[in-house]
């Protein structure tokens, strides 16, 4: 535990900060429906860092920073300019346009710079896991620097309609927020920086209205989403960004469910949230059921899922024989994995510690695990082939139970169907 | 009447205007010459056996073999993950006039059959080319692959490949097998420089045997000394230096480590004090050097392929360069 507090709370520093002035910036660019403009700006920042590589200036210095800083701005100053125009074409369209010249510009300049060209891809895949003290001594005095700004200048730069805003603010909006995109992906990647922005942004102006609420929410939903992230990733042993976004999701969809009991009959509303998932469980029964009617050796989800939770339900419809011949398989498909696992083992071992194997003994090996390899795959093919003969057999049986559970599920259908048992619990004649 | 008045156009003209005739004609002979000499130039260069290797380090080895009678040039550039390598047009130029070509293999360079094939439907006769064929060389033949997982088995750990682990040429003693199969080629496309190609590969084996005992004595401080790798591209260079690498930052390639890996890992290098953790150029600065900042240990750089660091500039100093790096790591 104390392992995992010591490797995890510099990352929930950084994305507490994170949260802290993308959920701002993720309120105004919905509002300005500029939703993919953190990408097109990390981009062109890429496309700095690469334009100063290609000038002689290592990757990471000083100077890549201040071209990555330049093309940002120029960015800032085109986004700014082409506000106007979005009463004619979309902005996102321009912001669209910005991102792939960009990609395809970083393209070119790489393509003509091999040496050490894959340092650029990291300027757009930060990992939040390896971030600590140093990149919050970097971020905290320039994120606080430039949420002053914006406080002290909101009238200014609160979102305007398109046609009336003023240039030179847009200009600023777009270059604070340039620069803190560029250092953001730069710690915790383009899909990570994207989820901070957007998602407690929207969970925000879904459950609020007005502007500080909205912030409130959203700065509570992004770091609850963050923890539960950063704890996930490790309790189920998951790579951290991922966990993260999905983990944003998760609080999206939460919120989108809880949404419209603010706003309606809570009894109402909840009724025609168990109606829709009935309906949804209908769906899935009667897909399942013409599935397995007409292709019964394809893969079923639903009946996979059951019976890797409880394996003994193939007891239901293998006979003996087969169930045999699955057990048996089963088995030996495991031991030729143990036993090729064993003979890697042997031979990673043997490269630093004890007596080394000479090369007849490692092509022995490695055609030994290729033998283990094609005979397990014989086992996997042979369990295939079971279930599927055993599916074949019971597919108008269990496909007509499951098309009578999803009669029995559906909402009113039954009802509709049997008219008399109502007409005898009226009454009527 | 025109010969009378060319006669006397000739007899008047000036002595000055022979002259220059003649020089004319005197510059335009020389033109000539020059044209004759710079069309049997290239003649001579396309003498030159073409070979087209996909890697750096084949381009290198196929160098060693060929001398100055084969042209070897490499498709993907040094320092470039030549997994992933996207083929560009010019790399269909130059294919057009190669006799033969040489590839990794073992599922490491893929794009490389479907280059080939392309290329062979717009220029039939390049057909040799294709797998199978009697100008295409698998410098894999006859490798001992380490990391076999097999089809079917997954890249539950280590490589990804089921092919086995695709980084063989960072054993020096399969130069003599990679370098063999080049042979077996060359001669039987050039049979009349035969003798020339086997003498070469046997001078370099030579020097590389004499290398190869130097880099051993060299690296024996090191032997079983516990080691961390980013990616497992260091199988090959292990077993044949006896290095221990313990373990992988990112063992399934392009899935970052989670939280809990990374701080197994970190107990794992404290406790067997781990001193050294190896990444290659293009491999993400990042977690190599956030391990090496909890632990203690330095981020030594090594090159996974001829050109990837500056001193790697053949195949014999790819070695030379690794062999400096890893004892120019601090020891405590």
């Amino acid at each position: 535990m104390s392992d995992a507090l010591t490797l995890l709370w510099p990352p929930f520093l950084v994305a507490l900060c994170l949260v802290g002035i993308h959920t701002y910036f993720g309120i105004q660019v919905l509002a300005r429906k500029v939703i993919f403009v953190d990408l097109a700006l990390a981009q062109i920042a890429a496309l700095g860092a690469t334009a100063a590589f290609m000038l002689g200036h290592p990757v990471q210095g000083p100077a890549a920073y201040l071209y990555s800083l330049g093309f940002t701005l120029l960015a800032a100053f085109l986004l700014a300019f082409t506000r106007s125009w979005s009463t004619r074409i979309p902005q996102e369209a321009l912001i669209g346009v910005i991102y792939v010249v960009a990609a395809a510009a970083a393209i070119l300049l790489i393509d003509r710079a091999p040496q050490g060209a894959e340092h650029l891809k990291q300027i757009l895949t930060g990992n939040i896991l390896t971030s600590g003290t140093s990149d919050l001594s970097a971020i905290v005095p320039l994120y606080a620097a430039i949420g002053l700004v914006h406080w002290l200048a909101w009238s200014r730069l609160a979102p305007a309609p398109a046609g009336h805003a003023s240039w030179l603010w847009e200009f600023v909006f777009y270059a604070t927020f340039g620069v803190v995109v560029t250092s953001s992906v730069a710690l915790a990647g383009v899909l990570l920086v994207f989820s901070f922005l957007i998602m407690p942004a929207a969970v925000g102006v879904l459950l609020a209205d007005g502007f500080v609420r909205p912030l409130g929410i959203g700065w509570l939903v992004g770091t609850l989403a963050s923890a539960a992230g950063l704890a996930a990733s490790y309790a189920f042993d998951l790579p951290t960004g991922a966990t993260m976004v999905c983990g944003f999701g998760a609080m999206l969809a939460l919120a989108g469910v809880a949404h419209p009991f603010r706003h309606g009959d809570a009894g109402s509303m909840a009724r025609g949230a168990v109606r829709a998932a009935r309906w949804a469980l209908v769906a899935v029964l009667v897909l399942s059921a013409v599935l397995l009617m007409v292709a019964p050796r394809a893969d079923h989800p639903v009946l996979d899922a059951v019976e890797h939770a409880v394996p003994s339900v193939r007891q239901l419809y293998f006979t003996a024989g087969e169930t045999e011949t699955y057990v048996e398989a089963d088995a030996y498909a495991e031991r030729y994995r143990r036993q090729a696992d064993e003979l890697n083992e042997r031979e990673t071992r043997s490269r630093a510690e004890g007596q080394p194997l000479d090369d007849m003994v490692v092509r022995r090996i490695s055609s030994f695990i290729k033998s283990y390899s094609e005979m397990r795959r014989g086992e996997e093919f042979v369990k295939r082939e079971v279930r599927g003969r055993a599916r074949e057999r019971i597919r108008w049986v269990l496909g007509g139970i499951m098309l009578l559970a999803a009669l029995a599920v559906a909402p009113r259908v039954l009802g509709k169907l049997v008219p008399f048992r109502r007409s005898r619990v009226g009454g009527n004649p | 009447m025109a010969d009378q008045v060319n006669g006397k156009r000739r007899q008047t003209a000036p002595r000055g205007l022979f002259r220059v005739r003649r020089q004319a004609r005197l510059r335009c002979a020389a033109l000539a010459a020059a044209w004759l000499f710079a069309c049997a130039c290239p003649t001579a260069a396309t003498e030159r056996l073409r070979v087209v290797t996909t890697t750096t380090d084949l381009k290198s080895l196929t160098e060693a073999v060929g001398g100055d009678r084969v042209e070897a040039i490499n498709l993907v550039p040094p320092n470039l993950d030549a997994e992933e390598y996207q083929a560009k047009p010019q790399d269909a130029v130059r294919l057009k006039d190669a006799r033969m070509v040489v590839r990794v293999g073992l599922d490491f360079d893929l794009w490389f059959d479907r280059l080939l094939t392309q290329t062979a439907l717009m220029q039939p006769n390049l057909g040799t080319l294709r797998r199978g064929g009697p100008g295409h060389v698998d410098a894999s033949q006859a490798i001992a692959v380490l990391d076999q997982r097999g089809i079917g088995v997954g890249p539950s750990d280590g490589h990804a490949h089921g092919s086995g682990n695709p980084h063989y040429w960072l054993d020096p003693r399969n130069a003599e097998i990679i370098t063999g199969n080049i042979l077996d080629t060359l001669a039987r496309i050039d049979p009349a420089n035969a003798s020339y190609y086997e003498a070469n590969r046997l001078a370099f084996l030579a020097r590389l045997d004499t290398r190869l005992k130097e880099w051993e004595g060299r690296l024996a401080s090191l032997q079983g000394r516990p080691m961390v790798a980013y990616h497992n591209s260091w199988a090959y260079l292990a077993r044949r230096f006896r290095l221990n690498f313990i373990d992988l930052i990112e063992p399934k390639p392009g899935v970052p480590p989670s939280p809990a890996r990374l701080a197994s890992l970190i107990r794992t290098m404290r406790e067997r004090d781990v001193r050294i953790v190896v990444r290659q150029p293009h491999e993400p600065e990042r977690d190599a050097a956030f391990l090496a900042e909890k632990t203690g240990a330095a981020v030594v750089l090594l090159a996974g392929s001829v050109g990837a660091l500056p001193a790697a500039t053949d195949y014999l100093s790819l070695f030379d360069a690794n062999v400096d790096a890893l004892l120019a790591a601090p020891k405590r």
